[in-house]
């Protein structure tokens, strides 16, 4: 299975490791070349340097083969666009971003976009961990 | 007529200076608050510090009865962004972006914003008209230039002058359309002769230009002379 991941932050560069360990076909996009080195040698999948939305960037990615293409920038505005291209233009079956700011998850919503929102599904662990505890 | 321009770079400032000229009941969505203060000592008008991108600031803003929306921001994803909730959210009517990479042009309209402006294209399309302004000058583009208005300014010089207009051997992709002569509109017939001072109006499209330039310089008109 193919799978793209978009930014290649702390959390896109361990997606994209342990996914490319996993077995699976991984390419990693991200505008700052820097990021992509956290990848480190050990990487079994394919690096690129470019604008996130990129078409060229993308159909370089293998958009057309992907079965799911993960968002995972720190901008919000950059994981939407991205989303809505690889939704509506490309086609691509599963499209999932990260939420950065949790107030812009409505947006999210009226452009349809599936999400990860991890401020609150920290916030809610934490909380059980709380309310686990007797008072 | 409301509006609402999210974006108070050179591009926003001037817009809502424009349109506030004009009459037009604006508001401005600018992030930087050092921006709005600037632009507030300026301008009189709606301001509203925050990002354009968040709904809560779109609705600040009065984009619930907005007729036109303008992303003017030097991002082009927020730009499209900002058009994709006023569409799909807002169901607003006209919605423009600002593109500020040429590339993304067509994404842009295969997403469904409604008009694109891209300020690389318009100054590349000024400084070719800059070229071309003695023989034939881009008047209008249709279509990003599938259709084109052109006009020309008939001159000393040119071989068209004194012919009639059927006599012209054009090329087939344009349409002669109107001659302004002392002000007057003439409304184009075969019979119609080019004079000296004209500024002849045609339709055609890009790829057609180059044709009829050289056409002006040299071969239009030698039909006509064989003729005689």
């Amino acid at each position: 299975m193919n799978i793209i991941i978009i930014g290649c932050g702390r959390l896109g560069s361990t997606l994209a490791l342990e996914l490319a360990d996993a077995g699976y076909n991984i390419a990693v996009i991200d505008s700052e070349a820097k990021k992509l080195e956290a990848l480190g040698s050990g990487f079994n999948g394919l690096a690129i340097r470019g604008i996130e939305y990129d078409n060229n960037i993308l159909k370089q990615a293998g958009i057309s083969r992907a079965s799911f293409v993960i968002l995972v920038t720190p901008d919000d505005n950059l994981n939407i666009t991205a989303a809505l291209i690889a939704k509506n233009i490309f086609k691509v079956p599963r499209v999932i971003a990260k939420i950065n700011n949790p107030s812009k998850k409505d947006v999210f919503k009226v452009l349809d976009i599936e999400t990860i929102n991890p401020t609150e599904l920290i916030s809610y662990m934490i909380k059980s961990k709380i309310e686990g505890e007797p008072k | 007529m409301k509006s609402i321009i999210i974006g108070g770079g050179k591009i926003g400032f001037n817009l809502l200076k424009t349109l506030k000229d004009r009459g037009y009941n604006v508001t401005l969505i600018e992030i930087d608050e050092e921006t709005c203060k600037a632009i507030a000592e300026d301008i009189d008008s709606d301001i509203i510090c925050g990002d354009g991108t968040s709904l809560d600031v779109l609705k600040d803003a009065g984009i619930n009865d907005a007729d036109i929306i303008a992303a003017v921001t030097g991002k082009d994803e927020e730009n499209l962004v900002i058009c994709q909730i006023a569409k799909k959210g807002f169901n607003i009517g006209k919605s423009i972006a600002r593109i500020n990479n040429p590339k993304n042009i067509p994404m842009f309209k295969a997403l469904g914003v409604d008009q694109t402006v891209c300020s690389t294209e318009v100054i590349a399309d000024l400084i070719e008209y800059e070229f071309d302004r003695d023989i034939c000058k881009i008047v209008q583009t249709f279509d990003r230039g599938a259709m084109i208005l052109v006009e020309v300014a008939v001159k000393d010089g040119n071989r068209w002058i004194n012919q009639y207009v059927k006599d012209l051997s054009l090329p087939s992709e344009c349409v002669i359309v109107s001659i302004l002569r002392d002000e007057k509109a003439l409304f184009v017939r075969g019979d119609t002769q080019i004079r000296n001072g004209d500024n002849i109006h045609i339709i055609t499209n890009r790829a057609t230009v180059p044709e009829i330039k050289k056409q002006l310089h040299s071969g239009g008109a030698q039909n006509a002379k064989q003729k005689k």
